[in-house]
């Protein structure tokens, strides 16, 4: 009787802590027009993915998501978050740069500037930071504007939310994407996967599964 | 090497150092992402196919999510693991196992895998048993900012290695 008792209280609880469960994916800051998107906004799938862009690892996810995305032809886009850790301080300047190239030259520029500072940085918190400007300059930027954008610090605060909610969600390390499917669907993918299996990820998604 | 030689001239126990070789190789490749994997096999309506493609496919990430590095002391570390349980077996059926040497395998393993992931970017498993604030935080003051863990796994396994190899060669006394 008392085991009974005692099993029905527990089996009470466990129904209302998986009731209240709530998974960090659902912790995942809304898309929004605010987002940096690479490819078609209302694509059926979409990879939110959080870079550090002095991580080597992020480097290699950054082209072959770039690369993923291309080759479906607008069933696809990929969302661009920042998770700079505190070993590459200077990744967060760094993605604070890429902002103030979003404040002066839109989507095209965010990411024109993102391919090149991919390109350009050695990565593991290498990239010497009078480069920034001079990335700027080369994605057809106003350079004193950048300069004065980025030493404003005004997208400190942005690329800190960021960061959290690549914490938030469930980011362990970089890169910490999240794909989500045409029926909110979400699939946490860390690190840089082979090419066959995030495509094979996106089917899935894609299949609405 | 003799107590190699010895030890791995049975058959059964090559196999046994493959098996947990391979064992310690899919679970370091997997770990990042157990929670996809989760989701992919207990959702119906992913297609059998799927559920096992997708998996052997995460294995290749030894070359895409690892440095050199990083992919380096992942596969010494799952072989060692594999030697080192084989001559502890060897060792529990023929004497007894000393304590010493059981220990440092099992603390090189452990220390190996905290160091599993990008050397720069995060070790997931170091994430989830200090926090993940704290984790990248330590992983931010440390000099090779993680690889530390699994380099000091691999000279923990090459140590009991050596300590099993050793008692397996001291002859048995009265």
């Amino acid at each position: 009787m008392i085991a009974g008792t005692v099993g029905a209280i527990l089996v009470a609880v466990v129904v209302v802590v998986a009731q209240s469960y709530v998974s960090p994916l659902d912790r995942m800051a809304a898309i929004s027009p605010a987002d940096h998107i690479r490819g078609n906004p209302d694509a059926s799938v979409k990879i939110v993915e959080y870079f550090d862009t002095e991580c080597v690892l992020c480097k290699r996810s950054f082209f072959m998501m770039r690369d993923v995305v291309d080759g479906y032809g607008g069933q696809v886009a990929l969302v661009f978050r920042h998770f700079p850790i505190p070993a590459h301080p200077k990744a967060r300047k760094e993605a604070e740069a890429l902002e103030c190239a979003d404040e002066l030259g839109g989507n095209d520029a965010f990411w024109k500037y993102a391919d090149r500072i991919f390109e350009i940085t050695p990565s593991g918190d290498k990239l010497d930071p009078a480069e920034l400007p001079k990335i700027a300059r080369y994605v057809g930027l106003d350079m004193e504007k950048f300069t004065t954008c980025l030493a404003s610090g005004r997208y400190g605060a942005h690329v800190e939310e960021d960061y959290q909610n690549a914490i938030a969600t469930g980011g362990k390390g970089h890169p910490w994407s999240i794909v989500v499917g045409p029926n909110g669907t979400k699939y946490p993918l860390s690190g840089t996967q082979p090419r066959e299996a995030v495509q094979q990820l996106v089917d899935l998604a894609l299949k609405g599964s | 090497m003799k107590a190699l030689r010895l030890v791995f001239k049975n058959q059964e126990y090559l196999g046994l150092a493959a098996v947990v070789s391979a064992v310690v190789f899919v679970l370091a490749t997997w770990l990042p992402n157990l929670q996809l994997l989760w989701f992919v096999w207990s959702d119906a309506s992913v297609a059998l196919a799927d559920k096992i493609i997708l998996p052997i496919r995460l294995l290749g990430s030894i070359t895409t999510n690892f440095t050199t590095i990083s992919a380096s002391y992942t596969v010494l570390i799952a072989l060692l693991a594999g030697i080192n349980v084989s001559l502890a077996v060897y060792l529990m059926r023929t004497r007894a196992l000393s304590g010493g040497s059981a220990l440092a395998g099992l603390s090189g393993i452990f220390t190996g895998t905290l160091g599993v992931g990008c050397a720069a970017c995060g070790s997931v498993l170091l994430m989830s048993v200090v926090g993940t604030t704290a984790g990248i935080g330590l992983l931010g003051v440390l000099p090779l900012q993680g690889s530390e863990f699994g380099l000091i796994g691999v000279a923990l396994l090459g140590y009991s290695t050596y300590l099993l190899a050793k008692q397996i060669r001291t002859p048995l006394v009265c």
